[in-house]
């Protein structure tokens, strides 16, 4: 995800340039942008005091909190399993790895519905899985880590994709220099390997934190809907709007959109300056 | 590879000019007859489309020779009356209750005077009932049952489903009404809550819709007991997938409105066949089909309907205040409802 450098140097300016640029920013602006504002300045339009009051509503901070929650317990297991996936697939060498590795961008292609279909199948409390779980006092479905597997499910491959690439491209010359002079394995992987994946594992677990937070065709099959239990902030938009509370919606949602803003610009951020950091 | 994009990008251009074409075949202007474009709530949708329709479009070319077509959208029916309120030009609308009419006669699209009727309004009545497993194991005789420990509850959630509402509001007002007698007038609001809250926290799962919440219950094998309509429960039985269900001594009468959207009908100039329509509905034949759809005739005396059996002590919304006030009782940001799960900390 290293940022795409300009091939054509900024001098170059014929009309058919100019044309195409500014056809590409308009279409940003229209397509990304517009909305976005729409949603801004409707939601801030009725004033402050209403605003504060629909954000400030309990069922609308317990649902922020909620998946605030649920996206960071999916992000520490995405980062450790995903970091894991990546390094099996670029160090070892094994039958069916040509099959794991086409399998892994698989969650991408299933309709989110579908995701939360297969997990309410799978792990439902008439399942046999379900059942078993059930008898030892775990519910998956309809309560919170139902939520997790979901954010799971559909946030799979971004570490994984973000880390496999560096891990290709890594100099080895280092990790080996490193146990020429007798560190463990361990210890090369913690001072040498890790520090060079860091960035990369930053931004999968940025991608899918932004990606987890508005996650909504899953988790409604998945989480059971209940107000201060397991709505999260995209369900309490889409019960807010359909019982025709458009303020709490608006209000609550600009919320959203600012939380994921500021995962994106912190993550630009990021990636600067460790780019600079790193000299390029 | 220049040609073979370029052959692409033709394919695709093509594709689109056909689609916009035909689009614009099938919208156009019908001469040969008349259309209704029906704006509906999905509960209707298999007594409708399967059945009154049918029955109507014969009954239109016996009285004036002419056909008729119809165009038509089932949807949530908060979802319908916002879509209608908002600009979809639907003649008739059909709703699940009367707090989602109000929206369109608040939006000017349908008269202030639509339930002057015989029937004030209303098209079909059904009574708010309790499904349950085969044989009963849980025992659910009463809305006090679904609060008792270890039974799972299903119904859908109020703020995207009308027929959650009516859930609700059946246990919500028997309680109202029971404290309400026994207090000698004044009903102590605190144990009503705390009915409402006992019965939520047994609550397994909020499908957005009353269809799904069934769905849930019959295919999916999820909870002991789910609050829907008794005409859910009846198509279920048509439909050959029978689910034992009880009707609680004292419940809620659902009483369902139809109206012809006024600046949809003056736009398309079908108000003749639109109000003729909504009459067939509450005609005898058009309350025929759709009893023997599991809905109760609107006129409980007529001898020429199906018999339904009473239950012991029926209410109405009307006996509760009525739509808005228990909109503002009970959903309202301190009502009743809403305040069980602000009460909880976390």
């Amino acid at each position: 995800m290293a940022s795409v450098e300009t091939t054509r140097s900024g001098g170059d300016t014929g009309l058919p340039d100019l044309v195409l640029r500014g056809m590409t920013l308009g279409y940003l602006g229209w397509m990304v942008v517009l909305p976005i504002i729409a949603l801004g300045f409707q939601s801030l339009v009725a004033g402050p005091q209403a605003f504060l009051d629909a954000v400030l509503d309990p069922q609308a901070v317990h649902a922020l909190k909620l998946t605030v929650v649920t996206a960071l317990v999916m992000v520490v297991i995405n980062v450790v399993m995903g970091t894991a996936t990546a390094w099996v697939l670029v160090r070892y060498e094994f039958p069916g790895k040509k099959v794991m590795n086409a399998l892994i961008d698989l969650p991408f292609a299933v309709p989110t519905v579908v995701t939360g279909l297969m997990l309410v199948l799978l792990y439902g409390p008439s399942s046999v899985l379900g059942t078993i779980l059930g008898t030892y006092g775990f519910s998956v479905i309809y309560s919170q880590p139902g939520i997790v597997l979901a954010l799971l499910f559909v946030s799979y491959p971004f570490v994984i994709r973000s880390v496999q690439p560096v891990l290709l491209e890594l100099d080895r010359a280092e990790e080996e220099a490193a146990a020429t002079m007798g560190a463990s394995g361990w210890l090369t992987f913690w001072r040498v390997t890790l520090p060079t994946l860091a960035p990369a594992i930053f931004t999968g677990a940025a991608l899918s934190f932004g990606r987890a937070l508005g996650e909504f065709g899953s988790v409604i099959l998945v989480a059971g809907n209940q107000p201060m239990k397991t709505k999260t902030t995209p369900l309490y938009v889409f019960g807010e709007i359909e019982s025709g509370n458009k303020q709490g919606a608006m209000a609550v949602s600009l919320v959203l959109l600012a939380l994921s803003l500021g995962v994106l610009i912190s993550l630009n951020l990021y990636q600067r300056r460790w780019s600079l950091e790193d000299g390029k | 590879m220049k040609t073979r994009v370029q052959g692409l990008a033709f394919f695709f251009l093509a594709l689109g000019v056909g689609l916009v074409a035909g689009c614009g075949g099938s919208s156009g202007p019908d001469a040969s007859g008349d259309v209704i474009k029906l704006g509906a709530y999905s509960v209707v949708r298999e007594a409708f489309h399967d059945a009154l329709i049918p029955a109507f479009q014969e009954h239109w070319k016996q009285k004036t020779g002419r056909v008729v077509r119809f165009e038509e959208s089932y949807n949530a029916s908060g979802a319908q009356a916002r879509a209608i309120a908002s600009g979809f030009d639907a003649d008739v609308a059909i709703l699940s209750h009367t707090g989602d009419m109000n929206q369109l006669v608040e939006a000017k699209r349908v008269s202030p005077d639509w339930a002057k009727n015989p029937t004030g309004g209303i098209v079909t009545h059904s009574v708010v009932v309790i499904g349950h497993r085969e044989g009963n194991p849980k025992a659910i005789a009463d809305w006090s049952d679904l609060a008792k420990p270890g039974v799972g509850v299903l119904y859908p959630d109020p703020k995207t489903s009308g027929g959650a509402r009516w859930n609700i509001n059946a246990i919500y007002g028997s309680a109202y009404l029971a404290s309400k007698a026994a207090g000698g007038g004044t009903p102590d609001l605190a144990a009503v809550a705390d009915l409402l809250k006992r019965v939520q926290a047994n609550v397994v799962n909020m499908d957005a819709s009353g269809r799904q919440s069934m769905s849930s219950f019959s295919e999916r094998g999820i909870g002991d007991a789910v609050v829907t309509y008794e005409n859910e429960i009846l198509l279920r039985k048509r439909e050959g997938k029978p689910i034992e269900y009880v009707v609680p001594e004292a419940t809620l009468l659902i009483e369902s409105p139809a109206a012809v959207v006024d600046s949809s009908v003056e736009k398309h100039k079908n108000r003749e066949v639109a109000t003729e329509f909504l009459a067939f509905l509450t005609s005898v034949e058009g309350q025929k089909i759709l009893a023997s759809y599991g809905f109760r005739p609107v006129d409980q005396t007529s001898p020429l309907l199906p018999e339904f059996p009473k239950p012991a002590k029926l209410f109405t919304m009307a006996d509760l205040g009525g739509w808005d006030e228990v909109q503002t009782a009970v959903y309202g940001p301190k009502g009743l409802w809403t305040s069980i799960f602000s009460d909880q900390g976390k």
